[in-house]
């Protein structure tokens, strides 16, 4: 990575441009359901900034650039842009005519139209039927030789058959072909991007910000964020907690965001290896039979033990859902996995990976129980009742086993999908983030199932975004970039230092 | 993310609730109203006897039957599962029953129809879970390589069916023939083994949602091939019979993978998957055969009548298939229309 050095000298633009607000949010709030997402934000990116956007898991910071870019409606409070009137709506189409874009974090380019198209997509304008092509062909290559030099795209090629990486610089080139561009809103564009790619993009965004552009800048990396940034905004539970110009460590926004500082989590890991060494029998962990292992280049190996429940934990989209997959997919070719061949899976998306929506709840509850309910393959009515009936009494699922599943509350059919896990009769049950949108109450009686169903020799691994759930957990593996940085037991889970393992460069860094 | 449940699931549950207490309206309901209805018409049309129209549909219908529980179990795979191979397979078929039974007689006759019926399916088998060919596209390669082989067997046969399959095909017992007897215990077989199998629960799951099937423990690519598999037995084994029935032609099978797919949809079962009707085939069958003999009474031509068949599947398609995965009827989505495009998208709640 680059170091702050360098940057830091050039960097701040003349005072005059800094004065005012590009844009400003003034209490803003969202909630989806029964979740808070943003509770109250005021945050404003002053033009000719790079305002650095910071925060763990559920923070609420893509709501937050959704909100600012117009994708979504506030639920309440305001976002004024610059010049326009108050009472303006602030939508999608104005934002856009205001001169905000945005980079995604999941690429939105489309896959089956070529680099030129999708940048003709993103900036549609006006010009005779012919030659559209050969303009925006032109543009986005100005662009993309600006910003990357020696970028190697053929601009005639699928988005779709480019590697990850062109495909992050074409993302953000079209962003930038805009001509009116004033905020510019990059959600993790280093993720995928090599050392020197980043590099050019931030010396890039520092030529933007001295013509006035505005720019927000999220990113999971501090070191680039304290580096490249003119203030960060910490953000935590939906609120922005504080604001602080780019001279923080590392240490003191990790404990803005909730995390806890390094040397702490150290001793702590000391401490804990210390007393498993001491303890003969080696705790409840080694007692088990081994259910699952799955090598691990180079990092720590993933193991899970009957009676064991598992956390995967660190933040969203570094690999934790694709060992899920390992597990769960896993057959007599792949290697280096071994696992246990009764398992089960928990989606966390019900709608679509879920639910059987035209049967009923009995239906759903006992589809992956066919090991216990039929006999060469005839499925005998009365034990599926029974079943059926057993787990609907154990959980309370409302409306009983005959009702629709559909007609089922988010919660209530969350209950049915793990009590399918569980009636199964599997050794190791999968849970991919199940408790999304689910209320407080079911998931601690969810959570109390998850534990007597361990104690009773199953092995449960557990895949959660939120890190106050791993709480719940005997061990915890903390992903970072595809791999498994380092590994919890005991009383060293804790939020904040899953937080700050998440976030540690150190041992995460792969390039 | 969120789960707004629509409005009309409520209405739903009250629905459902009170039709356990009360008789429930069956998916076959509407194809056996029809049915009735076209008898009618032909009772007052002509002036035979009024059982005699169904005397004669209880002969053409067996066939039809047979074809479509191939085809029935095929669409209750989901979206995009439908198998347009079978009337080429019929054809095939028949002149394979046709050859071998003429040297080694009729059982091993049916036997190799059944095998080449097989064969056939385990081409658009290949295409669709190997090389993730759309079914439509794979069954319709596997017709044309189909048709080629009927072709060349066409040019070398010189024999009729066996006489004792020809009299098998005709024979009655009190009145009703054998092979209508014999397809209805086949479809009560298919029906059982639709609610009590593993395998026929995993069928209908994978119907209704090919991915939670999948994360619920279903094989979901063994449980597709083994259905286009069955599919393509079912109109082995009907190509079989046909030859017998009427006679090997290279035109045999053609009305049969339209009119099978009509009488799946009449007959009650969901177009989009996860809802079999195997009861319906036989009312929907008996329907359109009995509909054939009313427009041929009144002189309507065959393009007539195949105009009609597909506007009346457009129709029960678009009205009659009331429960949709969603819980609207189609034709409300029809009339509702772009006001209220359900968002594709789930917004994730992270970050």
């Amino acid at each position: 990575m680059t170091t702050s050095a360098p940057n830091t000298a050039v960097s701040y633009p003349s005072p005059s441009v800094v004065a005012q607000p590009t844009i400003r949010a003034t209490a803003v709030s969202k909630h989806y359901g029964n979740t808070h997402a943003l509770n109250g934000i005021d945050l404003e990116v002053l033009s000719g900034e790079i305002l650095g956007l910071v925060g763990h898991n559920g923070a609420g910071k893509s709501t937050l650039m959704r909100v600012l870019a117009g994708r979504e409606r506030a639920d309440a409070g305001t976002v004024r842009f610059r010049d326009l009137p108050g009472g303006h709506a602030w939508t999608g189409p104005s934002a856009e005519a205001a001169g905000v874009r945005m980079v995604h974090q999941e690429l939105a380019l489309c896959s089956d139209l070529t680099v030129t198209e999708n940048a003709w997509l993103s900036d549609r304008r006006k010009s005779g039927g012919f030659g559209w092509r050969r303009r925006a062909e032109r543009r986005i290559v100005d662009v993309l030789d600006a910003v990357f030099p020696g970028h190697g795209i053929a601009v005639i090629k699928r988005a779709g058959d480019l590697p990850m990486a062109q495909r992050q610089m074409v993302e953000i080139a079209r962003a930038l072909c805009t001509e009116t561009l004033r905020l510019l809103i990059l959600d993790e564009p280093t993720e995928s991007l090599g050392v020197d790619t980043a590099g050019q993009l931030y010396a890039h965004l520092r030529t933007l910000t001295q013509r006035g552009v505005s720019v927000l800048l999220i990113s999971h990396r501090m070191h680039e964020v304290i580096a490249h940034s003119d203030r960060i905004a910490v953000m935590k539970d939906g609120r922005v907690v504080s604001v602080t110009d780019a001279q923080v460590t590392e240490d003191e926004l990790l404990v803005a965001m909730g995390g806890e500082v390094r040397p702490d989590a150290a001793t702590l890991d000391r401490v804990v290896s210390a007393e498993a060494a001491g303890a003969s029998g080696d705790s409840a962990s080694r007692s088990g039979t081994l259910v699952a292992a799955v090598a691990n280049s180079g990092g720590t190996q993933f193991e899970a033990r009957s009676g064991e429940i598992i956390g995967l934990a660190g933040l969203a989209g570094q690999g934790q859902e694709e060992l899920l997959q390992k597990l769960w997919a896993a057959g007599t070719f792949s290697r280096g996995t071994q696992v246990s061949r009764h398992r089960a899976y928990v989606p966390g998306d019900r709608q679509t990976s879920g639910i059987l929506p035209l049967w009923s709840v009995a239906e759903n509850l006992t589809i992956a129980a066919s090991r216990v309910i039929s006999r060469f393959g005839i499925v005998s009515t009365r034990r599926k009742r029974e079943l059926a009936d057993h787990w609907v009494s154990a959980l309370k699922v409302l409306g009983g086993a005959h009702a629709p599943i559909t007609a089922l509350s988010g919660g209530n059919q969350q209950k049915v999908l793990i009590a399918r896990a569980f009636a199964a009769d599997a050794k190791l049950v999968l849970l991919d983030d199940p408790f999304r949108g689910v209320d407080v109450a079911t998931k601690n009686e969810l959570y109390a199932l998850m534990k007597a169903e361990a104690a009773l020799g199953r092995s449960i691994v557990w895949y959660s975004t939120e890190n106050k759930e791993m709480a719940h957990c005997d061990r915890v593996y903390v992903f970072r970039a595809g791999r498994v940085v380092s590994e919890l037991r005991g009383f060293t889970i804790t939020e904040e230092r899953i937080i700050a393992d998440s976030f540690d460069d150190r041992t995460g860094e792969i390039r | 993310m969120t789960t707004t449940l629509p409005d009309t699931t409520s209405q739903t549950v009250r629905r459902r609730q009170a039709g356990r207490s009360r008789l429930v309206w069956p998916a076959w309901g509407w194809s056996f109203i029809g049915m009735i209805g076209v008898w009618l018409c032909i009772i007052t049309v002509s002036s035979g006897s009024p059982i005699e129209p169904l005397n004669q549909a209880l002969t053409l219908a067996p066939y039809l039957v047979l074809v479509a529980l191939g085809q029935m179990l095929v669409i209750t795979l989901g979206p995009g599962n439908i198998d347009v191979s079978v009337g080429a397979i019929i054809s095939m078929t028949a002149y394979v029953s046709v050859a071998v039974s003429f040297s080694m007689g009729p059982v091993a006759g049916i036997a190799a129809a059944i095998a080449a019926g097989i064969a056939a399916a385990s081409c658009s088998v290949i295409a669709i879970l190997l090389l993730r060919v759309p079914p439509i596209i794979a069954t319709l390669a596997t017709s044309l390589i189909v048709a080629s082989a009927t072709l060349l067997l066409a040019g070398a046969n010189r024999s009729g069916a066996a006489p004792a399959l020809r009299d098998f095909v005709n024979a009655k017992v009190a009145g009703i023939p054998v092979i209508a007897i014999v397809v209805g215990l086949v479809t009560v077989a298919v029906a059982f083994a639709l609610r009590r199998t593993t395998f026929g629960l995993a069928v209908i799951a994978t119907g209704q949602s090919f991915k939670a099937a999948g994360k619920a423990g279903i094989r979901v690519p063994f449980v597709t091939a083994v259905v286009y598999l069955l599919s393509g037995t079912f109109a082995g084994l009907a190509g079989g019979l046909l030859a017998a029935f009427i006679s090997p032609s290279t035109v045999l099978g053609t009305s049969y993978m339209l009119d099978s797919i009509a009488v799946v949809v009449v007959g009650g079962t969901l177009i989009a998957g996860g809802r079999p009707v195997p009861f319906g085939l036989w009312t929907g069958a008996t329907f359109f055969v009995l509909l054939s003999g009313l427009l041929n009474l009144v002189g309507w031509s065959v393009g007539a009548q195949n105009i009609l068949k597909g506007v009346l599947v457009v129709l029960v398609v678009v009205i009659s298939s009331a429960a949709t995965r969603t819980g609207r009827s189609s034709l409300r989505r029809l009339l509702e229309g772009r006001r209220t495009q359900t968002p594709t998208t789930k917004e994730k709640i992270h970050g």
